[in-house]
């Protein structure tokens, strides 16, 4: 989980792999994995949507500097 | 009049103010229009006058300057008449088109007596400020600038520029709150004061997008949130310094200042604008719910795509499973099938090879049988026959014999050297062998000669041929 994927990156790859899943072109070999990799982006474009990283007093540290 | 001490005509201040008084009644008999920008309108509550400050400005700098004052009545009437045209009250930060005496008393001073203010005027003033700053923008080939920064897909990091205390401000926040209770969604908002409206909007709005962008890092998109107001406060949001500010500015600039009719020029600019701050902040929760619901319905669909997909895999290998149970099952049992049969078959023919071997090897048996009886019979038979010949045969056969052995002693008595040596014959022997031939014997050799009765030796002296004898 250390990846830092941008929430555009993870959106995208994502709905890549919808695509890719509903038009039936993942193998059945490969679908573990895609499914995986699925359930970690949406964990991440989750995550963008509910947390945020950014803290008011190191901004304004940083105004002030 | 006048005091004269030690030569010197001395006027008491009231004095002067009198003269000044007389000759401005005398040159500014009348009411004139005059044209200015009100830079304050100081109303007094208590009293329902108004004092306001007006100027002239060149390039910015106060070029005129001049006090003015509206007596109550005189203000409520203007009043009226702005709410009627603008949607709004009188306001400083103004240009404002108006009808005034100049009135000098001793001791107020110089002021303008405002009498009337055409509302239209003013209106007029800022349509064609907003026209200005939108040609001049668009000459300079900036207007579109901070409309064609990309938006971004989670504009979750906010800086707003607002006033605490604005209803604006609150309705925007309050969205927000709600959309974290509802749906989770987590903004990052800051506050970075600033007046809304006037000059002081005019010098604090481009200082906090200054220091924003010292912090720019920090955040996706600046929000300008104002609750609504008549139109007079809008003035300021036509103006070129800070329209060309924000169609400048490195992050996308969204506004929602509340307006009635004309977009001012900063909405334009802005690169999206809402009519009000709740609308505006609905703005931007439709951004992650355009984020949100794939993301939801992509978990759904791969959930359901992955499930349907081993399903299917499943039930193809099921098939297969299927499909090769029945194929062994059909290819066991016909083969069962023929080896039952072959087995039956090979046991009926075996079977019937052997009874029909055995049959044939008792007849064989009971023919030899009956052959060799038959047989040794007729053998019997024969030998039986031949008895009584063979025995009357022997006794024949004896006596000729007998009578030809008597003959043949006879011939063999007379042939017995002894009786021929008898009769004067000898054998010579050279080296114990009989001599019959005169070339096996040499000069010298010595001969035995056997005789009837005794034997003699003697040396050869001459050898003849059969020929010389």
């Amino acid at each position: 989980m250390n990846e830092q994927l941008s929430y555009t990156d993870a959106f995208e790859e994502l709905q890549t792999i919808v695509t890719e899943i509903e038009q039936g072109e993942i193998s059945v070999d490969e679908l573990s994995e895609k499914v995986k990799r699925a359930s970690f982006l949406i964990k991440i474009c989750k995550s963008k949507l509910t947390t945020t990283e950014e803290d008011v007093n190191k901004i304004l540290k940083e105004l002030d500097g | 009049m006048p005091e004269i001490i030690e030569d010197r005509k001395i006027y008491t201040l009231l004095e002067v103010s009198q003269g000044i008084q007389a000759t401005i009644a005398r040159k500014f008999p009348e009411a004139y229009w005059i044209k200015a920008e009100m830079n304050k309108l100081g109303f007094y509550a208590q009293s329902g006058h108004c004092f306001p400050e007006l100027v002239e400005k060149k390039d910015g700098k106060i070029i005129a300057r001049l006090d003015a004052f509206i007596w109550k009545t005189d203000y409520l009437n203007i009043n009226k008449n702005f709410k009627t045209v603008l949607n709004d009250e009188l306001k400083d930060g103004i240009k404002i088109l108006f009808l005034a005496k100049v009135e000098y008393t001793p001791d107020y001073g110089l002021k303008l007596r405002i009498l009337d203010i055409d509302p239209a005027f003013t209106l007029g003033d800022f349509e064609r400020e907003r026209q200005e700053t939108i040609k001049r923008l668009q000459q300079e080939g900036i207007f579109n600038r901070n409309k064609s920064l990309e938006f971004p897909m989670l504009p979750k990091r906010i800086a707003i520029i607002s006033d605490m205390d604005s209803r604006g401000y609150q309705d925007f926040i309050n969205v927000f709150d709600a959309a974290k209770e509802s749906w989770g969604y987590n903004f990052f908002h800051m506050l970075f004061t600033a007046s809304l409206q006037g000059d002081k909007a005019l010098a604090t709005i481009p200082m906090q997008l200054d220091r924003i962008l010292r912090v720019k890092d920090h955040f996706d998109i600046v929000a300008i949130i104002r609750g609504g107001g008549g139109e007079l406060t809008f003035a300021c949001y036509n103006n070129y310094e800070l329209s060309k500010k924000i169609a400048n500015y490195p992050l996308p600039v969204v506004t929602g200042i509340g307006h009635v009719t004309n977009m001012t020029v900063v909405d334009m600019v802005a690169n999206q604008s809402a009519i009000t701050p709740t609308k505006l902040a609905e703005f931007f929760i439709q951004r992650f719910h355009n984020f949100s619901v794939p993301v939801q319905e992509a978990e759904v669909s791969i959930k359901e795509q992955a499930r349907r997909s081993v399903a299917d895999a499943k039930s193809k290998f099921d098939a297969e499973v299927k499909l090769f149970r029945s194929v062994t099952t059909n290819m066991l049992l016909k083969n069962n099938n023929a080896v039952r049969e072959n087995s039956q078959s090979v046991i009926r023919h075996s079977q019937f090879i052997f009874t029909s071997a055995k049959k044939t090897i008792l007849q064989s048996a009971q023919n030899i049988r009956k052959d060799t009886l038959s047989h040794l019979k007729q053998l019997n038979l024969l030998v039986q026959n031949y008895i009584p010949r063979i025995n009357n045969g022997n006794k024949i056969i004896i006596k000729e014999k007998k009578s030809e052995l008597t003959g043949i002693e006879k011939n063999i008595s007379n042939m017995n050297p002894k009786n021929v040596m008898k009769r004067g014959y000898s054998i010579s022997l050279l080296n114990g062998k009989a001599v019959t031939n005169f070339n096996e014997l040499k000069k010298g050799d010595e001969l035995r000669t056997l005789l009837y009765e005794g034997n003699v030796v003697s040396t050869v002296n001459s050898i003849s041929k059969p020929s010389e004898q």
